[in-house]
């Protein structure tokens, strides 16, 4: 049992010149249980991301099965059996828990190649169940809590049957009892020959579960050896083990009056609980916890970023109460945020201008900024901050990360602050540049200003501060002092207790939306009955008649087949407001070549066909550059009308032969045939978006692009699909609209795309991609018919009936917003 | 940065000298300066909206209801001066307050309840269209009065340019120079454009940069909608008459001169200059085109796809120098 399946060799990897892996090294075993453990910062993550294709290493080499191979991507490295498990779990929140289970290794399908819910569900439940968990799989996975999700993740990773599993942080947010579960799988794991790795900051966990153990610290693996030979003492050792370097010099600043004091902080959604602290004048107040101990979330409270539910800040004496950045900065409270790309920087933009945001409107005179005030205060934090720019006017994405940071911080020492907090200040930079920040926070320091000091990096905590706080899983676990008590006692106090009880935050659901579907459609359909029921009150005779029924049947049919494309498109994240346009000038090509004598169903299929073609365009451009088809298809709008115009040259097409009117005129058994068509394409999307692999994977890409890319699925192909099929339809409705109404008009199609937006927003489609459903579209274009056929009935002038599309819309929009906000409330 | 943007002005301002040139010596007729001025007067409500529209462009919004804005705006001012006995000048504050308020309500709902601008704007298009023809019955309101048609028709002065050419300059030109002027203030010399800016660029960050994210897109697309009545006024004034169908397609226009003149429609870089010269090209190329005997549908066509090709070559030259412009 002892060769290594998987071996990393000497890896380096660099992030702008800055090193986060210097020779690491990992060699895993066929079943063995590998822990991994290190500060943050060590590397871990940076590894695990080479060992499952994320990231390609600078050098190094990575063998599976004693060979050496490239992993490009992830889905290639799933391919080759490695499989990963993220702390921040890559989900599709609004597919079931059963499909982000099994959309990977496959959805189990019967006859026709259809998805068979009924056993996917059970198959689902039974890997649940073998975890240990009892949780309803049908459930949207976004409504699960953070452990539930994690379980569910593990459960997929589990179902594609790995040879190596990575395992991040699974325990972070999870009880004693889901730990005990989670590790009973993973020796089962073990014992079917899987090497499974598993990192975590709770070192005892760790010591329990894993056969070898390997410590990483500042990029570089320093050892790996059988768990049997640590305790707890050795690992924490040889973690934070190297020698306090001679970076950090601390200059002791004057210790004076308190500057900022808290009171019994809580966050609205517990990610910390109960936090009072005080900082002087002066003061550095080390702030030391692992990740997911609510430090970041404190100090984004203190800034007005996040709410609290109780307690009270005052600076200065002064209590303060911030509900937005801007009042905290008017307090004199400034915070550098931890993750500089995502919260810091305004890339494209020069040093200058990012440097002065935050100082911009005190540079202003009557809104007009003092350019040269501005450049002034450039310079000053180029000299300050010791950053290394060749001009002010340089992009500031040409810096290294470290002279970035640099200009970040000098962005909140031009508001001349009074309490200054620090979020991993030097996270990603160089040894240089951590070395001249910290000489500026001693500088902060020097003038008065309070410090608070996140950091996970135990020796730059134990060198700048003045105080040291531990936050362990929302709380504060103890005040230490840098002089007298050790390393190991803070970072003893930092660690996450085995099996602790998870933060309420962890519990949180996230954006819950849980059966709202269902609910849906039976909102519509007693929407619908109350608006009948009125109606009936007022009209009876009008209203309530066989006539009126097919009437509005029939007017509902044409928008709901356009509407069923709309929603595809919507579903897969995209939208398309040509749909009208291209109805009329596909009609009016098909319609031409009946008058010219083809057969009818020859022009259903060219209709189909020039539809298909123009909607790819639309679709094929919107991916070309790369922007959203808003735009793509706002042009499409004209330029399909201006066609339109040409071909026809504005008149009507009329006089249509018999038998091409006969595709849509007239009835079947009583009924309009364009009824049975929108039925026929209903069911026909229902089924491909309900029962095809396909449809999923449009609806996965819709709902998260990011987790869609990680299974490997291609936006390309599947964009360009939706595409061809809502053109596909528009040119089916455009044939049966002239066959319909029997002429073909300048103006046909006008305001379809509303119609069939509307249809699709009433009917549940979620606008910004993931869900949608084909019967809640149908039913929503009937409501839109019915709303019209009312208008009528009402005698409101038909000179209306846009307020109510528009307000409609925007309507079934708000109300999902609600919906979704008030779910996301109640379950924080 | 800088230097690349006004490359991108200069860029612009060449293919436009070259386009006057062409249709100088090939269109006869063309190069008349009376006629050209004359025609300005058209273009003046799109390159008005051109202006805020580049500031919502720039926070990575859109507003696909200015078109129908205008219309509604332009009713609210025929139906009070004609039904409701207003005096013009009153009518002219109503409808620019009309427009504001539409704007308001974009605003509001993207900035309180966070729903998408594209969906926002596409239904209030909707639903301000339905208050314009609902208002008017879909009848235009015509006999509008003299002083309000000389806002659109009227001249400032006679330019005159050494021997025997003189062009009488419009005054709805000046009002487009003034928000020209103004615009280009706000984006490029005050810390308005520079935080809209930063939005389009990363929301993010500018929250965690203390910028007041949902109040600049509320003030930004109701300055937006408050601009789209003063645009009605002149709209209305063109023809002394009050259309529920005027403007249609103005969306379309406008946000094209924004792309042409090198705004970014992922947001994050806008050009208030570019988006002028943006208006004077495409509004040169159809009346060149127009002159030269060219159906008005292939211009409506051309218009299209001018903004399909730019918005691809923009989107390609920011890839290509690796976003630093």
């Amino acid at each position: 049992m002892s060769e290594a399946v998987l071996s990393l060799l000497g890896i380096h990897k660099h992030f702008g010149g800055v090193p986060a892996l210097r020779g690491a090294a990992l060699e895993l075993e066929r079943g063995e249980i590998h822990g991994l453990v290190g500060e943050n910062g060590a590397g871990k993550s940076t590894l695990i991301n080479v060992a499952t294709g994320v990231l390609r290493p600078d050098s190094g080499d990575v063998l599976l099965d004693g060979k050496a191979v490239i992993l490009s991507n992830p889905h290639h490295a799933a391919k080759y059996g490695i499989a990963v498990v993220h702390q921040e779990a890559e989900l599709f929140p609004q597919l079931s828990i059963a499909e982000n289970m099994l959309l990977r290794s496959g959805l189990i399908r019967g006859a026709g190649g259809l998805i068979r819910w009924s056993r996917t569900y059970r198959e689902a439940a039974n890997q649940v169940a073998a975890l240990g968990e009892s949780f309803d799989v049908q459930e949207p996975a976004g409504g699960l809590s953070v452990a539930r999700r994690m379980m569910a993740e593990i459960a997929a990773a589990v179902a594609e049957q790995p040879k190596v599993l990575f395992l991040d942080e699974p325990s972070s947010s999870l009880t004693l009892k889901e730990i005990e579960n989670l590790f009973r799988q993973i020796r089962r794991l073990r014992d079917a020959g899987v090497a499974v790795v598993y990192v975590s900051h709770r070192l005892e966990e760790v010591l329990e579960i894993s056969d070898r153990l390997t410590v990483m610290r500042d990029g570089e693996t320093v050892e790996t050896r059988p768990t049997s030979e640590y305790t707890l003492d050795r690992v924490v050792a040889a973690m934070v083990g190297r020698k306090l370097s001679t970076l950090f010099e601390k200059t002791p600043a004057p210790v004076r009056r308190v500057r900022l004091s808290v009171a019994t902080a809580t966050a609205t959604d517990n990610s910390f609980r109960d936090i009072s602290l005080e900082v002087k004048r002066g003061e550095i107040l080390g702030v030391y916890g692992f990740v997911g101990a609510g430090r970041s979330e404190f100090a984004q409270a203190l800034f007005g970023l996040r709410a609290l539910s109780s307690g009270m800040i005052a600076v200065d004496g002064e209590t303060v109460n911030i509900r937005a950045p801007r009042d905290a900065v008017r307090a004199g409270i400034a915070y550098l945020p931890e993750d500089r790309l995502v919260q810091g920087v305004f890339r494209t933009h020069p040093v200058r201008s990012n440097g002065s945001v935050a100082a911009l409107r005190s540079l202003c005179s009557f809104g007009w900024i003092r350019s040269r005030a501005e450049r002034a205060l450039g310079q000053r934090i180029v000299r300050d901050m010791n950053v290394r720019a060749e001009s002010l006017e340089q992009a500031i994405n040409t810096l290294s990360g470290g002279n970035q940071q640099k200009v970040v911080f000098g962005r909140w020492q031009a508001t001349a602050p009074r309490v200054l907090l620090l979020d991993e200040p030097t996270r990603g930079v160089d040894v240089g540049a951590k070395a001249e920040i910290h000489r500026l926070i001693c500088g902060m320091a020097q003038q008065s200003v309070a410090i608070v000091l996140i950091s996970s990096e135990l020796p730059e905590i134990m060198a700048m501060s003045d105080r040291i706080t531990t936050l362990s899983e929302g709380r504060l676990t103890g005040i230490f002092d840098p002089k007298t008590d050790t390393k190991e006692s803070v970072a003893a106090a930092a660690v996450p207790r085995a099996g602790g009880e998870p933060t309420a935050a962890a519990q949180r659901r996230l954006g819950a939306l849980a059966r709202r579907l269902q609910f849906r459609e039976a909102g519509i359909i007693a929407f619908t009955a109350a608006l009948c029921l009125i109606m009936g009150f007022f009209k009876p005779h009008e209203f309530f008649t066989a006539g009126n029924f097919l009437d509005v049947l029939a007017n509902a049919a044409l928008p709901g087949i356009v509407a069923q494309g709309a929603m595809l498109i919507i579903c897969a994240g995209g939208i398309d407001i040509s749909v009208g346009s291209m109805l009329g000038i596909v009609g009016a090509m098909a319609t031409m070549a009946a008058k010219a004598g083809h057969p009818p169903l020859a022009c259903l299929a060219l209709a189909a066909g020039l539809g298909c073609a123009f909607s790819m365009a639309n679709g094929g451009f919107a991916l070309l550059a790369r922007i959203h088809p808003i735009i793509v298809t706002l042009a499409g709008i004209t330029i399909y009308r201006g066609l339109m115009l040409l071909l026809t040259g504005g008149y009507e097409i009329m006089q249509l032969p018999t038998a091409y009117r006969a595709l849509a005129d007239g009835r079947l058994f009583g009924v309009p045939k364009v009824c049975y068509y929108v039925v026929l394409v209903s069911v026909a999307v229902h089924v491909f978006l309900r029962y095809t692999i396909t449809g999923r994977r449009v609806l996965a890409l819709g709902d998260s692009a990011s987790a869609a890319r990680l299974i490997g699925l291609s936006k390309v192909r599947l964009t360009l699909l939706v595409f061809a099929l809502s053109g596909f339809l528009v040119g089916v409705a455009a044939v049966l609209h002239a066959g319909y109404y029997g002429k073909v008009q300048a103006n046909t199609g006008e305001g379809m795309e509303l119609k069939a937006i509307a249809a699709a927003v009433i009917g549940g489609t979620n606008i910004l991609g993931g869900q949608g459903s084909a019967l809640g579209t149908l039913l929503g274009a009937f409501l839109v018919a019915l709303l019209y056929n009312i208008l009528i009935l009402a005698e409101i002038s038909s000179y209306w009936q846009n307020i109510f599309v528009g307000g409609l819309i925007l309507l079934a929009v708000l109300a999902d917003m609600l919906l979704q906000r008030l779910q996301g409330a109640r379950g924080g | 940065m800088r230097s690349a943007f006004l490359l991108r002005e200069a860029a612009l301002l060449l293919v436009l000298g070259v386009m006057f040139a062409a249709f100088s010596i090939f269109v006869p007729g063309f190069y008349d300066w009376t006629n050209v001025f004359d025609r300005t007067r058209h273009w003046v409500a799109a390159g008005l909206i051109a202006i805020p529209m580049t500031f919502i462009i720039a926070t990575a919004g859109i507003d696909l209801s200015v078109g129908s804005l205008v219309a509604m705006s332009g009713i609210v001012l025929g139906l009070l001066y004609r039904d409701g006995h207003w005096p013009i000048g009153l009518a002219v504050l109503a409808a620019i307050g009309a427009g504001m308020a539409g704007g308001a309500l974009n605003g509001a709902v993207i900035s309180r309840f966070g729903i998408p601008p594209l969906v926002a704007t596409l239904a209030t298009m909707a639903l301000f269209s339905g208050v314009a023809t609902g208002l008017s019955k879909g009848r235009p309101i015509g006999n509008l009065p003299a002083s309000l048609q000389w806002l659109s028709q009227g001249d400032a002065f006679v330019l005159r340019f050494g021997q025997g050419i003189a062009a009488p300059l419009p005054f709805s030109l000046l009002v487009l120079a003034a928000a020209t002027a103004l615009g280009w203030v706000l984006m490029h010399r005050s810390w308005v454009g520079r935080f809209t800016e930063f939005i389009g660029e990363n929301e993010m960050a500018a929250r965690f940069a203390a910028i007041p994210v949902p109040r600049m897109r509320l003030g930004i697309y109701t300055a937006c909608g408050l601009v789209c009545g003063v645009a009605s006024v002149l709209y209305t004034g063109l023809y002394a008459t009050a259309r529920p169908d005027a403007a249609r397609g103005l969306e379309l226009e406008v946000i094209a001169c924004v792309v042409i003149g090198g705004t970014r429609i992922s947001g994050g870089h806008a050009s208030v200059l570019g988006s002028l010269l943006g208006l004077f090209i495409i509004g040169m190329l159809k009346y060149g085109l127009q002159m030269g005997g060219v159906k008005s549908e292939y211009l409506i066509i051309l218009v299209g796809i001018l903004l399909i090709l730019t918005a691809v070559f923009n989107e390609w030259l920011f890839t290509r120098t690796g976003g630093k412009t």
